[in-house]
């Protein structure tokens, strides 16, 4: 069937795919090592935090105090338990035989303070840096005017955006921890982290302000309303979603960071929880645990074996599916807010 | 026609004409300020914010670190003073010996092989090389009987500092009795140092002794068993020899060794930009070098962006131009899904995996013909970079892949009507227009690498050294610690207002002109190379 204009091969051809079958493995290597990776994740964590049993879900790893393990070997016997357990165990049993005795610190029970932690962080922060983002942002969408002002606005967002999380923490002990005198506490980490998102928060809502068609605007001023009747009648209303929805990311962000809490806000270990305090201004003067350091503790300073694997693997796993379902939200409302508003 | 604001103000409304009563708005006013304008600054106070904290950021790391450059001219002049400066003079002496009994031992292995394990045959070369290291036995004892007294020195300097400190802190409270009871005691450095300038003489006596018998001990080395060896011999007598001159000039400088010499005032700028020692903490002196840190931060980079490019670029080409609609689809959302997960969760995946598996290929047979495998380290560069270009990839995709999509469709459509293929269109057109895009992703994607912290101070291996160039490729298995690790490791440790701590500031502000410098780099490359849509 050869003729003039059959599909024959060129060079260009060939090449052409080739070059196309290199890139396509490319993408798919990506999607396959992210894959693995969740998926290692996945397993190894999943066994940890979920049972074969009712209620199918480990319980005391999720909802209890981290503790330190003892491994050992009593009588013949080879024992893991936790420090309340084994004390109660060595009271009870004072003449068995005690071999081998091993601890592994933050190796036993659960994680519980440090989820309490993350949340309490991560509710603070978002709520300073919502506040002063969306009202930095109707700013430069519905205020400003081309000046000098403006210009510079813009370039400190800009560099914001790029400065290290690390150096926001060192920023965050400096002024919040030391000149303010506030130490190592939620207030410090608020702040610390809140400045830190501020300028991802500061350009989402203003895209989705920006968003609103000027329409909307002209309409109502044309009606006699104010500016701050426009802006809050017919303009946020429409553009609150569009913020939500990218506000949603930078929690995920928030909660996932862990070099600016290291140092303003996270204790390795704490016995109360955060609202077992004896005045209100407490609340906000006390260091938490956080997740994110939490793992940082684990697979740092605690060796890497069987007893340890647990509660490092189980951290990493609950730690990942918070992130990412915060981060699946975002995604999943940013096509649904595209379905719902056209205009 | 506008309202005219001022005309109200002056004039009731029931005694203006009704045509311009109508066009009259009264808004009730605070001040003189209406409501409307006061939403106005406020919403402008909030914008301000931005540049306060950019401000705020650069005062609190200037104000914190700022002091590191005077505590540092003092931990200079201490280092004189007291003359650990002299005694480390000596030292290198020691240490310099060291890495020639290496190289000897290095080459007692060669011959081994050589020899199939006959150690009888070495003999005359053990003797020899037995007779050259302890022509310095003299140095060592020497220089362990005066670290005793420069450290003495030293010590009773640091508790003339404690004192002062306790005497200001009791004036500071109105004690001035107290105070006046402290009384800090003179160091008289002359005299303290004068034990060094009289041990000039005795290091003399030494130098002389050390040259004729080094040079008695590089006669008695045998010929090498093969001719292949022989040249190494000689190249080690060569490096004796320039180890004779060292200690020539060393003697010189020995004897010009002067307490009370001042320090230059940039040294303390050029100890810490250009010092090759991170050394803290450490019962002899402490050193503030940076380059150890960057050095390892910017390898670490470099090589985690090397391997992220490639992907990045090729899968946001693919993405945009190849993948059929329900590819796309599905492969944005997860790897920008990639982008969300934590940096810790990275960092801990090193740890627990790719260490470990780095060293087990190291480990295979199949690989055994590269030279520096198997790894010694499970935790180095190379495991850092993997999981760094892991975590840079997403940045740079989204970045390219919208550096691609915002090429004008005239430029391909022309292409394709011209009867290029779409890999030509992509080869020629596409590249070429969005490299500014591409190359301003290339850049943003190194300053997320480079600030980056958990990954790399859980997965570098935090040795504060500057890796060994002369490896080749095997500088990326060694591990190295890096400014952004060193600031997190460290800084819980440190006492606030110690010269350590301001020295991580220092560390700090460094890292973030770097961050301020790339990101200005990629606003540029943008700027300058925009192809003009028209």
């Amino acid at each position: 069937m050869e003729h003039a204009f059959s599909n024959r091969p060129t060079k260009a051809k060939t090449t052409q795919n080739i070059a196309f079958w290199i890139m396509r493995s490319m993408t798919y290597t990506i999607v396959i090592l992210a894959t693995l990776i969740f998926g290692t994740i996945f397993i190894k964590g999943g066994s940890t935090v979920f049972q074969t049993s009712f209620p199918f879900v480990n319980t005391t790893f999720l909802f209890s105090k981290p503790e330190t393990l003892h491994v050992v070997t009593s009588d013949g016997n080879k024992l893991q338990m936790g420090d309340k357990e084994w004390r109660a165990y060595s009271e009870k049993n004072p003449e068995a035989v005690i071999e081998d005795h091993k601890t592994y610190v933050y190796s036993a029970g659960g994680i519980f303070p440090c989820i309490v932690g993350t949340v309490l962080l991560v509710l603070g922060s978002m709520t300073i840096a919502l506040t002063l983002g969306v009202m930095s942002a109707i700013y430069l969408s519905e205020y400003s005017k081309h000046g000098l002002f403006i210009e510079w606005v813009r370039i400190s967002i800009a560099n914001l955006a790029g400065v290290p999380s690390i150096v926001f923490g060192l920023f965050g002990y400096g002024i919040f921890v030391i000149f303010f005198g506030w130490n190592v506490s939620l207030l410090s980490g608020w702040f610390t982290l809140a400045f830190m998102v501020l300028p991802v928060i500061i350009t989402s809502s203003e895209e989705a302000m920006r968003a609103v068609p000027k329409g909307f605007r002209e309409g109502s001023l044309a009606l006699g309303a104010t500016k701050w009747q426009t802006i809050t009648g017919n303009v946020l209303p429409y553009a609150i979603p569009g913020i939500l929805t990218s506000s949603v990311l930078s929690i995920s962000r928030v909660a996932g960071e862990t070099a600016p809490i290291m140092f303003t806000a996270a204790y390795v270990v704490r016995d109360e929880l955060p609202w077992e305090v004896s005045k209100l201004s407490d609340f906000f003067l006390q260091g938490v645990q956080a997740l994110p350091y939490h793992i940082y503790v684990v697979s740092s300073k605690i060796p890497q074996n069987e007893y340890t694997a647990r509660v490092q693997w189980g951290g990493a796993f609950v730690f990942l599916v918070v992130v990412l379902a915060i981060a699946m939200t975002s995604v999943v409302m940013r096509s649904k807010m595209r379905q719902k508003y056209r205009w | 026609m506008p309202i005219e604001q001022p005309t109200a103000k002056k004039m009731p409304v029931n005694k203006m004409p009704i045509a311009e009563a109508l066009r009259t708005v009264q808004r009730p006013t605070f001040l003189g300020i209406t409501f409307d304008d006061a939403m106005h600054y406020f919403f402008r106070g909030n914008a301000t914010v931005s540049i306060l904290v950019l401000f705020l950021i650069v005062i609190f790391l200037f104000k914190e670190g700022g002091g590191f450059f005077s505590q540092n001219v003092q931990n200079l002049e201490i280092y004189r003073k007291a003359g650990l400066e002299y005694v480390d003079i000596v030292r290198t002496r020691v240490d310099n010996h060291r890495t020639l009994g290496r190289f000897l031992g290095e080459l007692r292995t060669k011959q081994l092989n050589l020899l199939h394990g006959d150690e009888s045959a070495l003999a005359g070369y053990d003797a020899a090389v037995e007779r050259f290291s302890v022509t310095i036995d003299e140095y060592q004892g020497f220089v362990s009987e005066y670290t005793e007294v420069a450290t003495g020195i030293k010590e009773k300097f640091k508790i003339g500092l404690d004192m002062e400190v306790a005497k200001q802190n009791f004036q500071r409270e109105g004690k001035f009795e107290e105070s006046g009871k402290i009384v800090i005691p003179e160091i008289d450095f002359a005299t303290e140092t004068q034990i060094f300038r009289d041990s000039v003489p005795q290091i003399k006596v030494i130098d002389e002794k050390f040259h004729t018998e080094v040079n008695a001990s590089l006669e008695s080395f045998p010929a090498m068993p093969s001719v292949e060896l022989q040249p190494q011999l000689e190249k080690f007598k060569e490096l004796v020899k320039l180890h004779q001159e060292d200690v020539r000039t060393m003697e010189k400088s020995l004897t010009e060794w002067n307490w009370q010499k001042p320090i230059p005032w940039y040294e303390t700028f050029t100890s810490f930009i250009f010092g090759r020692n991170w050394l803290t903490a450490s019962f002899w002196q402490d050193w503030y070098g940076i380059i150890p840190l960057f050095v390892g931060s910017l390898i670490i980079a470099i090589l985690s962006i090397a391997i992220a490019v490639p992907f990045a670029i090729g899968a946001a080409i693919y993405v945009n131009q190849v993948a059929t609609r329900h590819e796309q689809n599905l492969i944005k959302p997860y790897i920008e899904f990639v982008s969300a997960v934590p940096s810790v969760v990275w960092g801990f995946f090193g740890i627990a995996v790719v260490g470990q598996l780095i060293r087990t290929v190291s480990e295979l047979g199949v690989v055994s013909w590269v030279p520096f495998f198997p790894i010694a380290e499970r935790l180095n560069i190379a495991t850092a970079s993997c999981l760094l270009a892991i975590m840079a990839i997403p940045t740079i995709f989204s970045l390219a892949e919208d550096a691609i999509q915002n090429v004008p469709n005239a430029y391909t459509e022309s292409s394709l009507a011209l009867g290029a293929t779409k890999f030509q269109t992509i080869w020629i057109i596409m590249i070429p227009s969005a490299l500014s895009g591409i190359v301003s992703a290339i850049i943003l994607g190194l300053g997320r690498v480079i600030g980056e912290t958990m990954v790399v101070l859980l997965c570098s291996g935090g040795r504060i050294q500057i890796p060994d160039f002369s490896k080749g490729l095997g500088i990326f298995f060694q591990p190295v610690h890096t400014m952004t690790g060193i600031i997190a490791q460290e800084m819980g440790e440190v006492a606030n207002g110690a010269i350590h701590y301001r020295a991580l500031f220092m560390v700090g502000i460094v890292l973030f002109f770097i961050s301020l410098l790339l990101n200005y780099a990629a606003q540029q490359v943008v700027k300058r190379y925009k192809i003009s849509i028209g």
